[in-house]
């Protein structure tokens, strides 16, 4: 499976993941400090009543079952607090007397103090599903059982404050009770028992949650905005690179265009700066080596003509026979030369006739129609078919040219047709020329290099000179017309199809 | 008298060899390194026939400037350019300074023995009023043989040596085909395929600055040139 720069980015993002684990762990741990802050108010809240109660001749006339009345009311209303619930109970753990409500009068709903509070709040339905939110519609009965035998009422009896936590009947509350004893000199006269549940705190927490959840949010979706925008912009530059690249370079090899280097100064302006170095210099050498055949040849002239010049002396001196045969020799390998010199000298000259020739409109068929005739002559091995359209195929260029383009495609596939079948030449209305001999295949590498300057296929030991030049003219020719010269296996593997397509002059 | 052929060419070898062969050949040679003692020998007394390579010593297009300088000399003096240059640029340049006639470097001697006497005789043939005349007439075109003159609609059209050779193989035989190699037979050049097109092309011009409606040469893609009656 393959993973774009973008995806990549995306799951280094999930870094962030353990940002909202670690909220929530920081919030529980300062829920269980809360708890403990509550613990300890509880208790000395607890302990402040039974001081309040120490000695007090009031607790003589409180009887389980009736309500608390006069001094004894007043004293325990002074003692509460609002969610906090009083009650007190004699040595037989007897329901002396209770006052205050755990239940919280009226949830008050604070006004958003800040936009990530407004977020949050607006967040709220989701994070719903994931905190359980306190609720002050739970069961706040005190059954029996909770009195007598309750852990913290049986250590106040006995002297020592105690304290628990205990789910409300319902389960919808959790309630934090303290107790302590009510001393009456050395005697423990009762235990006043201080209840309160967990919802300020749990209240307090989820709030917080809350903001962790809102802000944790907020950075994911703004760091993944962020990181994805700037992967989007380094995928976008590799890609555009990548794609500048490949255009700049056609399936011959030869350089188009110049890529523009970037001149931005990171990694990647550096990528697209030696690229653009890198085809420059392939540019310079293709050039380099269009130019050599020219400059080659032009350098050769002076010193052949140096040496025809001295055999032209030689013919004319008496030589003696033995000598004679050395001069014949070398005067055949001076043909060779100039053989070579003036292929050379062609595929220059008609470098410079394509950049200055006049185009023209001419019907192809009749340019093909003479040059096939006339290769009869030329070819007396080599039987040639020629297959036309009916109507004219008028091309934009220069006819001598396409004539000489297919001199040199038809000379190809005649030193390369080997079985008795014609070498076929064909052209359609669309203006597309395809030469196509049967014999050897043209090795799979060099189909996409076979038209340029000094490459050739040929085996090595062919009598005459071949530098490769031939097929470079037939591309120069081809583009000179606006079109495109291609080789090809023949799809049955029984040859090669050279195919030159010129686009039609309307 | 022997008659006085000058060679200017900057390279040692070639200019003592072509030297040599034009003088086993009859003429009497004399050859100049470069431009500077090539005129000032030719200010003294002007040779018959000049062989003049564009490249000189230190001057790339030394050959053209002297060709201009002899030239208005002499408007007589027939001038051959011996190059290794074969653009067309080049060609048509050198023709444009009034040579005769333009010859690359691998043309070989007998090519240019060709030339060197078919000049001659045309400049002794100028010199002198004609006692015979040889003359071929295809329609329009009129070719003096013996000075290699060509006309055409009594007009005279000015052709270097090479295309009138050119002109006269395709318009001897007119509606037969001429293939490269017979024109280049004829004309004594070893060229390759487009230069031939571009002779003909040059040709077609000269005759066209005299008769705009000139079409007489045909083109027969394959095969060569025919002449149109």
């Amino acid at each position: 499976m393959r993973f774009g720069l973008r995806a990549k980015v995306a799951l280094v993002a999930l870094v962030l993941a353990p940002i909202p684990w670690l909220g929530y762990r920081y919030v529980k741990d300062m829920e269980a400090v809360l708890r403990e802050g509550q613990e300890q108010a509880l208790v000395a809240t607890a302990r402040a009543v039974a001081t309040a109660l120490h000695d007090r001749p009031e607790l003589a006339d409180l009887r389980p079952g009736v309500a608390a009345g006069g001094e004894m009311e007043r004293i325990l209303k002074s003692l509460g607090r609002a969610d906090l619930r009083i009650w007190i109970v004699d040595r037989q753990e007897r329901l002396l007397a209770i006052t205050g409500d755990l239940r919280k009068k009226a949830p008050e709903e604070r006004p958003p103090a800040d936009a990530l509070e407004v977020f949050a709040r607006w967040l709220r339905p989701v994070t719903e599903l994931l905190l359980e939110r306190p609720t002050e519609d739970f069961d706040d009965a005190l059954p029996e059982s909770q009195i007598s035998g309750a852990g913290e009422v049986r250590a106040a009896l006995q002297g020592m404050a105690g304290r628990r936590w205990r789910s409300s009947t319902d389960s919808r509350a959790v309630i934090l009770s303290a107790a302590h004893p009510i001393w009456s000199g050395d005697e423990v006269l009762g235990a006043v028992v201080v209840e309160e549940t967990t919802n300020a705190i749990r209240s307090l927490s989820d709030r917080t949650l809350e903001k962790v959840v809102a802000v944790t949010l907020l950075v994911f979706a703004i760091g993944a905005l962020v990181l994805l925008a700037f992967a989007s912009r380094l995928s976008l530059r590799l890609t555009r690179l990548r794609d500048e690249a490949e255009q700049a370079i056609d399936s011959q090899g030869r350089v188009k265009k110049l890529l523009a280097a970037s001149s931005s100064g990171d990694e990647l302006g550096d990528l697209s700066r030696s690229f653009s170095t890198a085809l420059e210099r392939l540019a310079q050498y293709n050039a380099y080596l269009e130019k050599l055949g020219g400059r080659l040849s032009h350098e050769l002239r002076t010193p052949v003509t140096v040496v025809r010049s001295s055999l032209e002396n030689l013919k004319m001196t008496p030589l003696p026979d033995e000598a004679r045969v050395y001069t014949e020799r070398a005067a055949e390998g001076l043909a060779r030369l100039d053989a070579i010199l003036t292929r050379m000298s062609e595929a220059t000259r008609l470098e410079a006739v394509v950049r200055e020739a006049e185009r023209e409109r001419f019907d192809a068929r009749e340019v093909l129609r003479g040059c096939v005739a006339g290769y009869a002559s030329i070819f007396p091995l080599v039987r040639f078919s020629l297959s036309l359209p009916e109507s004219p195929v008028m091309l934009r260029g220069a006819p001598d040219l396409y004539a000489q383009m297919l001199d040199k495609l038809a000379a190809n596939a005649a030193d390369f047709s080997q079985r008795d079948e014609p070498v076929r030449i064909r052209l359609d209305e669309k203006g597309t020329l395809t030469v196509s001999n049967s014999g050897a295949l043209l090795p799979a590498e060099m189909t996409g290099r076979l038209f340029e300057s000094m490459v050739s296929v040929r085996p090595e030991g062919a009598n005459e000179p071949h530098l490769g030049l031939g097929l470079y003219m037939v591309r120069l020719i081809a583009q000179f017309h606006g079109g495109e010269a291609r080789a090809a296996n023949r799809e049955d593997a029984s040859g090669v199809v050279m195919r030159v397509d010129c686009p039609v002059s309307s | 008298m022997a008659k006085i052929v000058a060679v200017v060419e900057d390279d040692p070898a070639i200019r003592a060899n072509y030297a040599d062969l034009l003088k086993k050949h009859g003429y009497q040679v004399s050859a100049f390194a470069d431009r500077g003692s090539a005129l000032a020998a030719f200010r003294s007394r002007l040779p018959d026939l000049a062989l003049l390579d564009i490249g000189l010593a230190g001057e790339p297009d030394g050959g053209f400037a002297l060709c201009r300088e002899l030239r208005a000399l002499s408007a007589a003096l027939p001038i051959i350019f011996l190059t290794a240059r074969d653009s067309d640029f080049d060609v048509i340049s050198g023709l444009r300074m009034g040579a005769d006639d333009y010859l690359t470097k691998d043309a070989g001697i007998p090519h240019l023995l060709a030339r060197i006497s078919a000049l001659f005789r045309r400049a002794d043939l100028l010199r002198e009023p004609p006692l015979e005349e040889e003359i071929l007439e295809r329609g329009e075109l009129s070719l003096d043989m013996k000075r290699f003159v060509a006309s055409w609609k009594s007009k005279p059209v000015d052709l270097t040596l090479t295309e009138f050779w050119l002109v006269h193989c395709v318009a001897r035989f007119p509606g037969h085909v001429k293939n490269r190699e017979q024109l280049m037979k004829e004309a004594h050049i070893v060229v390759d395929d487009s230069t031939i097109t571009s002779h003909v092309k040059r040709i077609r011009r000269k005759f066209q600055a005299v008769d705009p409606a000139f079409a007489a040469i045909d083109t027969v893609y394959g095969l060569g040139y025919r002449w149109n009656t």
